[in-house]
């Protein structure tokens, strides 16, 4: 019964990774600089977190006049949409780092800038990892929604092709990939956050044993 | 006791404070006004000397230790290390903080923590690994290397902090009331641990701490400072033999007499 | 010298103009000069005059006020129930393994799959936005409601034994503040996450309110392009309102706790802690944490001093988070001090 929505999913997953990991690479890029220049910070944080808080399908029609109706727009709208839960994070967290830490990279000598790769972004990983997890959410959406408007194929034209045609089956078989699709994404992640951090977590149970 | 003066110096002090002023700036914080940490501290390190700093709480022990580091700059007054004034941290002071469980990095081992100096100067791996056996071997900790430092004890932890700081061999090293966090029995163990260690690598150590014991235990001399205005008080040499040991030093009457003496400077002021 | 003469703060106002200014300019400029092409999107000028136009007439604040509508319903409705099943599975060890894996499940389908049911369902009504906003806000939330309940600190859970507390008494004063901070940083994202609903399924259902509005603008044309990205401006400033006031409320609600002290403050331990204050950051990032915190879970150790003995449900006493019951005095160690500095022997004050 899913076989027609998941002949859909290839080309939306497509633009799914590609925008998802511009986002990411480039949300904790600009938040690594932003936490290096505080006049860049300071000046521009509102507007950021405006666009952070701006429902990102708005810009649908935005990124339709400006890209068409192709590739380039959806990966465009993905990685613009979630950028922002990325960067924020990663800024929230680097500025959150213990100054114990950044003392103790003082001493051992440890460069300004090699501060940022061995002791700043380590640090603020569990919360930059938060961030992509959100991240992941919103690029999911987008997706979604990129597609709804006068595209030619992916999940999001299935499902909204199926629901305007009242057909009801095909339109429950998009909902159900879709919700496969999540909790794909949600678990994979999980299984990868929890390598990469396991340190964090292992350190957590520590402290909490101790308490 | 005349701040500096000691029977040998021609040499350069390790560290030479001289009319050290830290005031911390009012505005903001709510407790209303400027706070003045420190308000005179005049004294020198000699090289190879082992120095404690006591004082009650809020005496601005750590504010004194941050400058003397070179992390923090006094507002007024000089603070120079080997001559020369401190503008940065040197690559020759090392220092480990009382609160090892946010010094030490979580995400990297045991033997990557102490390696870490290491690399940073460019050592070849070879080299880095040798020393990094070597001198976790020295704090007694020649099997932790694979681990992360939280899966370690406090005291274990504590001796990884001081096996980092120790790695690349530093001229000073300052050390926060490291064995504060610990319970008694590590303490000492951690004591004796730290007077083997500055024999071994033959390191000028100023030790900062409120325990008065601890304080007489380890010094050559002990600094006392006072709380408002944070001026030292005294410095008293302490000339107990060495090497010292946690029963027979303690039960000596010097002891005893050192220690009321400066618990008398502590307490009063 | 410019930082002297305007201090910290005016240097980061005038900064934030500068940079609005040359934004905009640089918008003006490219319409202007014909990069951005006058059919495909609006010059800055035409989208300025078309808000300006917009916020004298009704039809914005009508928008804005339906938008809200499905907002607030939704918002209410999802809170309501999440507060209420998140309590009840929390408390209970068997209902929470039981039923978390399906929690979990829903809570990962992406709300936009839903979409469509709901226009089946209701059309374009305000019942499928409230109803929309409510299931997303849902699932997420009772989560955050279940770890804030289950959180409860081994040692204030020992000292509300010790002290005899038990029962709705011990829900309320113990486990329900302890809980708080959880419950409030899934509020946060609840608020944001029901208004992004909410316009997308105006915006792709129809109906009405400011994503409804967007979507007319776009069908009409390009000559609409202006009305259309003045409505989009409006959708982010209404985000930013509504988050910015929702971060209010929060810092008044839990003045009290940890995560609400200034990062500085929390991250150098080196002072002495005496007299803790709190800093009051407007800052738009929100809260920040402190180190060791993970996302979700608000405070890394637990906490230190009070501002002021308001009669407040919990007061973080030393190392220990100490139920608040009427007519009990506990001696601490100095810990709470509520106006600077005081000699003498310092007390807890516990008022219910």
């Amino acid at each position: 019964m899913t076989g027609p929505a998941r002949a859909e999913l290839g080309s939306s997953l497509e633009h799914l990774v590609v925008g998802y990991v511009i986002a990411g690479l480039v949300g904790i890029g600009l938040g690594a600089l932003l936490w290096s220049w505080r006049y860049l910070r300071d000046g521009t944080s509102p507007y950021i977190y405006f666009l952070y808080v701006l429902p990102a399908p708005v810009l649908v029609p935005a990124a339709m006049t400006l890209f068409g109706i192709g590739f380039t727009m959806k990966v465009v709208l993905i990685a613009f949409a979630a950028l922002w839960p990325t960067l924020l994070n990663t800024l929230d967290g680097m500025r959150g780092v213990d100054q114990v830490k950044l003392d103790t990279s003082r001493v051992l000598g440890v460069s300004p800038l090699g501060r940022v790769f061995r002791v700043v972004l380590p640090a603020a990983a569990p919360q930059i990892v938060a961030g992509l997890r959100n991240s992941l959410q919103v690029a999911i959406i987008l997706m979604v929604v990129s597609e709804w408007e006068a595209s030619t194929d992916g999940i999001g034209y299935y499902l909204v092709n199926a629901q305007q045609s009242f057909d009801y089956v095909g339109m429950w078989s998009g909902i159900i990939v879709l919700a496969i699709i999540g909790t794909l994404a949600n678990v994979l992640f999980v299984a990868v956050e929890n390598r990469v951090l396991h340190w964090h977590y292992g350190a957590r149970a520590v402290e909490g044993r101790n308490r | 006791m005349t701040p500096g003066a000691s029977e040998s110096t021609t040499a350069t002090p390790v560290i030479s404070l001289r009319g050290v002023r830290k005031v911390y700036g009012g505005t903001g914080s709510g407790t209303g006004g400027p706070k003045v940490a420190l308000q005179d501290i005049t004294f020198d390190v000699a090289r190879g000397e082992f120095a404690c700093v006591v004082g009650p709480s809020g005496a601005g022990k750590t504010t004194l230790l941050r400058t003397m580091a070179g992390l923090a700059q006094p507002t007024s007054g000089e603070a120079l290390f080997e001559g020369t004034p401190l503008r940065s941290v040197p690559p020759a002071i090392g220092v480990v903080f009382q609160d090892y469980g946010r010094s030490l990095y979580p995400w990297l081992t045991v033997a990557r923590n102490v390696e870490l100096p290491l690399k940073v100067r460019g050592a070849p791996r070879a080299e880095r690994a040798q020393r990094v056996a070597e001198v976790l071997a020295s704090v007694g900790l020649a099997d932790a290397g694979r681990g992360y430092p939280w899966q370690l004890s406090g005291g274990m932890q504590q001796r990884v902090a001081i096996a980092r700081s120790l790695a690349y061999r530093p001229d000073l090293l300052l050390m926060d009331e490291p064995f504060a966090s610990v319970d008694a029995q590590t303490r000492f163990e951690l004591e004796d641990l730290i007077l083997r260690v500055r024999q071994e690598f033959g390191v000028t150590v100023v030790f900062v701490t409120h325990d008065i014991d601890e304080a007489v235990y380890l010094a050559d001399r002990v600094v006392a400072i006072s709380k408002s205005p944070g001026v030292v008080t005294e410095i008293v040499d302490i000339t107990l033999p060495r090497p010292r040991d946690q029963i027979t030093t303690k039960a000596d009457p010097a002891f005893a007499r050192y220690r009321e003496h400066l618990l008398g400077l502590v307490m009063h002021r | 010298m410019l930082r002297r003469s305007l201090g910290r703060e005016g240097l980061t106002y005038g900064l934030r103009l500068v940079v609005l200014a040359a934004a905009l300019g640089l918008w003006q400029g490219l319409s202007a000069a014909g990069v951005i092409r006058a059919d495909e999107f609006p010059s800055m000028a035409q989208t300025a005059t078309a808000l300006w136009d917009l916020v004298t007439q009704s039809v914005l604040w009508s928008a804005v006020g339906e938008t809200m509508e499905g907002w607030a319903i939704g918002l209410v409705i999802g809170v309501a129930a999440a507060l209420l099943v998140g309590t009840l599975i929390g408390l209970n060890g068997f209902a929470y393994r039981s039923v978390i894996g399906v929690v979990e499940f829903f809570k990962a389908i992406p709300v936009i799959a839903i979409l469509p049911i709901g226009l089946v369902l209701w059309g374009a009504t305000l019942t499928m936005k409230f109803a929309l906003v409510a299931f997303a806000v849902f699932w997420p939330l009772v989560i955050q409601v279940c770890y804030g309940v289950r959180s409860l600190d081994p040692v204030v859970r020992d000292t509300t034994t010790v002290l005899r507390v038990r029962g709705p008494r011990k829900f309320l004063t113990v486990i329900l503040p302890s809980a708080a901070p959880f419950i409030a940083t899934g509020l946060r994202v609840a608020v944001a996450v029901a208004l992004i609903v909410d316009i997308i399924a105006e915006l792709i259902g129809g109906g009405s309110g400011i994503g409804a509005r967007i979507l007319l603008a776009e069908n009409a044309g390009p000559s609409d392009y202006p009305q259309m990205y003045a409505y989009v401006v409006v959708a982010g400033v209404l985000g930013v309102l509504l988050a910015g006031a929702f971060t209010v409320a929060e810092r008044y609600a839990l003045h009290w706790h940890e995560s609400q002290r200034s990062a500085k403050e929390q991250t150098l331990g080196y002072p002495e802690r005496k007299g803790l204050t709190l800093v009051a950051q407007l800052s738009p990032g929100g809260t920040t944490r402190p180190q060791g915190a993970s996302p979700g879970r608000p405070g890394g150790h637990p906490g230190l001093a009070v501002r002021r003995p308001v009669p407040r449900l919990v007061v973080l006493v030393g190392r220990l988070q100490v139920a608040v019951l009427p007519a009990a005095v506990v001696d601490t160690e100095g810990a709470v001090d509520p106006v600077g500095d005081r000699a003498g022997p310092r007390r807890a004050w516990l008022v219910a």
